[in-house]
């Protein structure tokens, strides 16, 4: 039982983290229709950030979080709106053409302003070892699960309650006739891209509060988009969740049959449930009138 | 008379050919400047090793320029960038040949990436040597104009593994590999011991590259009672294992390889980073000889350079020598041919940072003398032990 509760709670944990990278995924996609193939990127270069802060301004923790949140929100506003705003309007594949492009211009630029060592983002927080009886978790893991459910939450209330999230719901169920309400869809796509950018920062500070920084953290991105896919990819608080269902299945995978099913058991889970339901576990099936 | 004139003009025309012929092979070389060419990671995670091999380069053209160049000609220093991906290498290295027309190469990327270039190397017929990922297929069968400075892989995890199991009689192991041609590597050198010694492996796991969470594979670890653990990750890897570990409340003998032995590494792990076993080639940074390169870089490198630098610039360095020196052997007129008749001469050439290099008679390959080292939490270092 010592061994189960142990993977779950180490599924959980880099769950979550897969689980708010796959949600900055799902907020793009459901507000601009695109999927971004630079989020991995976006999550390393907060991170980074985060690190850069720590390093050089205060490793304050409110500091840091603070610092990062900032950076996050205008590195979102400027991809929006110097590379994503141009192809408004362009073909979908050119406009995911330009997210692949923009993933290797961030993945690269690590090397050019930092380096390719790895680097551990020391906040005084993160990194201790609590133990119950046998079972060992960093509070840095505790925390990001409690993020998540906090941010679930937080996300659910904006999009069902407040005026810019129903903006947010109304151009991606249709941009004309909200822009015929005063909806500004570019405005709305600005703010998809920012929250998008914080969200999915928030879980790259996270992994490197546990784990590392370093230039292969882009690779995140590759793990949690089957999460997306996995929860629905106009899904928010699925893609969430999606997260959570593929560290978990990667874990108990590992666990149980062996090292080399851990990267495969999330990608079988996908297929199976994909051919259950295609639009994913908590999507929205798409109804064409014929 | 005419007969005569016939004759001598065609021994002048092919006399003429033949100049030609020759000036041909020996490019990059003018009155005043010598070129040699490198392709490495420059960026993506396996800068790491490609950054430092480059600066371990530069210290040794650095040193060589500013004793004068070699014979007179100030050496130029081509760099190319192939992200670790071997179209690019292959990519890379033409275009070192081709259009910066080096006449010699250092180098190159990683052992996939170099076992891919082979034949362009050998085809150019370009002296070569290299140092980043030394496999023994560059070697075996001998290329002529290649040559490689260090000690293959195998032979290294052959060495770690028999330091442990001898220091370690009837315990139990475990070992963790990569998917791919390096991990496929240290697992066939920890098995010949496995064979020879009987060793009792009681976990052997293999994870995906890239792979960035080991919490399950340590817990397995764990469960299966192992006591002395072979952490076969490169830098990150290992660093998620340990903590991994550190974890779970347990503290294996653990050993790694040189690929991860970077002592940045040993920060990050933490405590759980100390007294880990090692095996190299190249001497610490803790030691005089270490030290000793670490002084001689400061007045070479700039700020930048200087963190940029570890054991791959070691061996990055010994290489350049070892050319640099071979090429300042052929005199005024260096060439392919006297380049790499002279490399094949390379006998006891001293660097400082690992043992004397030697070549021979169709023997490309140095085969350096291999230590045991340990590290040590509280000096972020590691210190020989044998």
């Amino acid at each position: 039982m010592q061994y189960f509760t142990q993977l779950l709670i180490s599924g959980l944990a880099i769950g979550a983290i897969y689980g708010l990278i796959a949600m900055g995924f799902a907020v793009i996609y459901k507000s601009t229709g695109l999927v971004n193939f630079a989020q991995g990127e976006m999550t390393m270069i907060t991170a980074y950030i985060a690190w850069t802060i720590s390093t050089t301004v205060s490793g304050n923790v409110f500091i840091v979080a603070i610092g990062a949140i900032i950076a996050a929100v205008v590195l979102g506003l400027v991809i929006e709106r110097v590379v994503m705003r141009p192809m408004l309007g362009e073909p979908v594949f050119a406009t995911v053409m330009v997210t692949i492009g923009l993933a290797v211009i961030l993945r690269s630029s690590i090397n050019f302003i930092w380096d390719a060592y790895p680097h551990g983002l020391d906040v005084g927080f993160g990194r201790t070892i609590v133990r119950i009886g046998t079972i060992g978790v960093r509070t840095g893991q505790i925390a990001v699960i409690v993020t998540l459910l906090v941010l679930l939450a937080a996300i659910w209330a904006f999009f069902r309650y407040s005026k810019v999230g129903v903006a947010m719901r109304a151009v991606a169920a249709d941009d004309r006739t909200a822009l015929l309400m005063g909806i500004s869809a570019t405005r709305v796509h600005a703010l998809a891209w920012a929250a998008s950018s914080v969200i999915a920062g928030i879980g790259g500070v996270f992994f490197a509060l546990s784990y590392d920084l370093s230039p292969a953290m882009f690779q995140l991105g590759l793990k949690a988009f089957p999460a997306t896919i996995l929860g629905g990819l106009d899904a928010v608080l699925g893609s969430g969740l999606g997260g959570l269902l593929i560290g978990i299945t990667e874990n108990l995978a590992g666990g149980y049959i062996g090292s080399g099913m851990k990267e495969v058991a999330g990608f079988v889970m996908i297929i199976v449930v994909l051919m259950i339901r295609p639009f994913g576990i908590f999507g929205e099936r798409d109804i064409e009138r014929v | 008379m005419m007969k005569y004139l016939a004759t001598a003009s065609l021994l002048l025309a092919s006399a003429h050919l033949a100049t030609g012929a020759a000036l041909a092979a020996d490019q990059g070389i003018t009155d005043t400047e010598i070129v040699i060419g490198d392709v490495e990671p420059l960026t993506g995670p396996p800068a790491l090793l490609g950054v430092a091999a480059s600066i371990g380069h530069k210290i040794a053209i650095a040193e060589a320029n500013n004793a004068g160049g070699i014979n007179g000609r100030k050496i130029k220093y081509v760099l190319e960038d192939d992200g670790y991906v071997t179209a690019r290498t292959i990519q890379g290295v033409k275009k070192v040949i081709d259009v910066d027309k080096a006449f010699a190469m250092l180098g190159i990327s990683g052992s996939g990436q170099s076992i891919a270039v082979m034949p362009v190397l050998e085809k150019a017929g370009i002296p070569t040597v290299i140092d980043v990922a030394p496999v023994k297929f560059l070697w075996e069968p001998p290329r002529k104009n290649v040559f490689v400075v260090g000690q293959s892989y195998e032979e290294g995890i052959i060495h770690l593994v028999n330091y442990l199991a001898d220091k370690n009689p009837g315990k139990k192991w475990g070992l963790i590999t990569q998917d791919d041609d390096y991990g496929i590597t240290v697992r066939d050198g920890f098995d010949t011991v496995v064979k020879a010694k009987k060793l009792n492996v009681v976990y052997s796991g293999n994870y995906k590259k890239g792979q960035q969470d080991f919490s399950s594979d340590m817990l397995q670890l764990k469960e299966s009672g192992a006591e002395v653990f072979l952490a076969g990750g490169i830098i990150g890897e290992n660093i998620a294992m340990m903590k991994e570990l550190e974890k779970l409340n347990i503290k294996p003998v653990v050993g790694i390889f040189w690929p991860g032995r970077v002592e940045p590494v040993l920060k990050l792990m933490g405590p759980a980073g100390d007294g880990l076993y090692a095996v190299d080639y190249v001497e610490p940074f803790a030691g005089p000889a270490g030290k000793a390169f670490l002084e001689k870089a400061k007045g070479l490198l700039s700020e930048a350079e200087m963190k940029g630098i570890n054991r791959y610039s070691m061996t990055g360095y010994a290489a350049a020598k070892v050319l640099i020196s071979a090429i300042e052997r052929c005199g005024k007129q260096p060439t392919w041919v006297c380049t790499i008749a002279e490399l094949e001469k390379t006998k006891n050439v001293e660097t400082g940072i690992m043992a004397p290099i030697n070549f021979g008679t169709g023997v490309r390959f140095s085969n350096q003398k291999l230590q045991i080292m340990q590290s040590d939490f509280s000096t972020l270092s590691f210190k020989p032990v044998n």
